[in-house]
């Protein structure tokens, strides 16, 4: 190939990688610089990309007049408990469908992921049945439970991989050595699956975060919403939208992730292809 | 004190037997290797030892305990593994340090017994390091440690050495042996390596499909092989066999098979066969055939020099036989030479059930 004709794929290559980078970051750039200007900017004729002005009134309106941290609260404490509901469940199963042998094992690891590939529209009615049935009808805790049933069989399966890849006689040797079999699994089973079970873990708060669905059936009173469903029904209605406010709060309920995400990538990308790969 | 004894030992998985009716007794204090070829069950049997797997039947007993229902910690039994097993996240210390933690010993005494550990194993300068900062034959000196610190009755070793480089593994040999030497636990070694078994054992158990085939010292095992497999297993290269009949009695027995007959009357058998069924094997080292004017014409099909020595294959009137000879010796492929076998050291077995017919007390 002449060096030309080299140069010019690259620079076509490039463009069309800017091309799809722009298409996807430019409604988050949006996001952020509505977030930030007067609301008399937001629909001046012809649009202005930069704010005239910028003003922080949206986010300290969302603060102070609104629900908004109780949703974030509700949130926080959502994620925070499907995550090691979740977690304590996922690694103590994934280890016995590796480690024990049981009749019936490779059977009910496939019927964990049957479960998985239920949509969540057939479960919706009976968990809300359900969830009346026992009380538990508009709390946090039914949210937790709704969110676990979908959450834990991916964790299951996510964490079979990684504990697939930790040789048997780690385990083994640490029976020998003198452990139980709760000693070897928390001293040398757990160690070795540390990055699979935060990466996991991870994915398992990401999915509780942003879940709408179940949170809109199961929970509508304002003490147990969550951020997805509670910023939506208290800034959307039939004849307003407040999109500053809207922007604002879509802007904070992104940075935790951001955060969190930017603390454990590593993690992050090894869980991906550790499930790629050995899945 | 920490005799080892296995008895009718069965362990089935599913519809396999790995280790069939298997019964040994281990003195307190010997080296023992447990030899095999792959798939023999050797390792099965070391692990029931350890107590990673349940026997489906029979009773093994270390001392006057019967362990089957024990859990490995309550054995008092350390295991070296052949992949070494040492945990990734803790450093040197930590991994020898991890039995005794769990055994609650007090925290001085521990460093105690590392620092004790890690200086017979000459490992002192990598207590910091982890395991994957280790070389392989480091990481065997740790695996070792991770054993050794914990004093216990005995030491049940899978194949340590068969991830090392030639050399090392030569060197660790050695050091084995001196370690046992020191230290006078029972040590039960298994490997597929007869070079390892029978250099280091006091008594070898040979293993094939699950079933023992002998259980003797390393000379009893190469001189007096129990049956033709074990004949034929030890040795390199293996022992040469022939298929045939005996024909005759008392110093009149002969040997046939197709245009071969050789006299065989002066091996002494334990029992004479009964007429109908006289078919048997006969069983030829490499070192017992030499070249004579006074032999059989034999052909060279093949010249091996190893330097020290030279291994040639023979056709024999139609069988091939494997000779080790002298380094020096001037043959060439092609050659027709007389070939002698040393009559004491030929060995006959039942070619039915592949029994040794010698009597034991051939040398």
């Amino acid at each position: 190939m002449s060096a030309p004709a080299s140069i010019v794929r690259r620079i076509l290559f490039n463009v069309f990688a800017w091309a799809v980078v722009l298409v996807i970051a430019f409604p988050l750039l949006w996001m952020v610089l509505t977030s930030v200007k007067p609301s008399t900017e937001l629909f001046v004729i012809p649009p202005r990309l930069l704010p005239g002005e910028i003003t922080f009134e949206h986010y300290r309106r969302l603060l102070t007049e609104t629900p908004f941290l109780i949703y974030l609260r509700n949130s926080a404490w959502l994620a925070a408990g499907t995550t090691l509901v979740v977690i304590a469940i996922a690694t103590l199963g994934a280890h016995s469908l590796v480690r024990f042998s049981y009749p019936g094992r490779e059977r009910l690891a496939r019927l964990v992921l049957f479960t998985y590939l239920l949509p969540s529209v057939v479960l919706i009615i009976p968990l809300y049945l359900l969830m009346t049935g026992l009380g538990l009808a508009n709390t946090l805790t039914s949210l937790i439970i709704a969110y676990t049933t979908f959450a834990l069989p991916y964790a299951l399966w996510l964490l079979r991989s990684f504990m697939k890849a930790i040789p048997d006689d780690l385990e083994s040797a640490a029976l020998v050595d003198g452990a139980n079999r709760m000693q070897a699994f928390v001293d040398v089973i757990l160690p070795q699956a540390l990055p699979g079970i935060i990466s996991t873990a991870m994915f398992t708060a990401i999915l509780a975060w942003n879940e709408y669905f179940y949170a809109l059936v199961l929970v509508n009173n304002d003490a147990a919403r969550p951020l997805t469903t509670g910023v939506i029904s208290m800034l959307v209605t039939s004849f307003n939208i407040e999109w500053s406010l809207l922007m604002a709060a879509s802007v904070m309920m992104s940075l935790p992730l951001i955060v969190v995400f930017a603390f454990l990538q590593r993690y992050l990308t090894r869980g991906f292809s550790a499930g790629a790969i050995k899945g | 004190m920490s005799r080892i004894r296995f008895e009718n030992v069965s362990k089935r998985f599913g519809g396999v037997t790995a280790v069939d009716d298997l019964s040994l007794e281990i003195e307190s204090g010997e080296f023992v290797s447990i030899l095999g070829p792959s798939g023999c069950g050797k390792t099965t049997l070391l692990r029931m030892l350890a107590g990673l797997e349940r026997p489906t039947g029979g009773t093994i007993s270390i001392g006057e305990t019967v362990v089957n229902e024990l859990a490995p910690a309550q054995r008092n039994v350390a295991m070296v593994f052949q992949t070494y097993a040492l945990y990734p996240h803790m450093t040197v210390a930590g991994n020898i340090e991890y039995p005794l933690r769990k055994r609650r010993v007090a925290k001085n005494e521990r460093v105690r017994r590392v620092r004790e550990a890690a200086a017979v194993l000459e490992l002192e300068a990598l207590l910091d390091r982890k395991p994957r900062e280790l070389s392989g034959g480091q990481q065997q000196r740790v695996a070792l440690g991770r054993a050794l610190v914990r004093d216990p009755a005995v030491f049940l070793l899978d194949e340590p050495l068969s991830n090392l480089d030639a050399k090392l593994r030569t060197h660790m040999r050695a050091e084995l042996i001196r370690l046992h030497r020191r230290i006078g636990r029972t040590m039960v070694y298994v490997t597929h390596d007869q070079l390892e078994a029978m250099t280091m054992s006091q008594r070898i158990a040979v293993l094939r499909d699950g079933r023992l085939q002998q259980f003797a010292p390393p000379r009893d095992i190469y001189a007096r092989p129990g049956n033709d497999f074990v004949a034929g297993f030890i040795g390199t290269p293996s022992m040469n066999f022939l298929d045939g009949r005996l024909e005759g009695t008392g110093s009149g027995r002969t040997f046939r098979c197709g245009d071969v007959s050789l006299p065989v009357g002066m091996l002494p058998l334990a029992d004479e066969m009964p007429e109908p069924d006289r078919r048997v094997r006969l069983g030829i080292r490499p070192e017992h055939i030499r070249i004579d004017a006074e032999g059989e014409a034999a052909r060279v099909n093949l010249v091996e020099p190893t330097g020290h020595e030279t291994i040639l294959v023979f056709d024999y009137r139609g069988n091939e036989l494997v000779a080790r000879m002298d380094g020096d010796v001037d043959i060439e492929s092609g050659d027709r030479v007389k070939l002698a076998f040393r009559a004491d050291k030929l060995r006959l077995f039942a070619a039915a059930d592949g029994r040794r017919l010698n009597d034991d007390s051939t040398p």
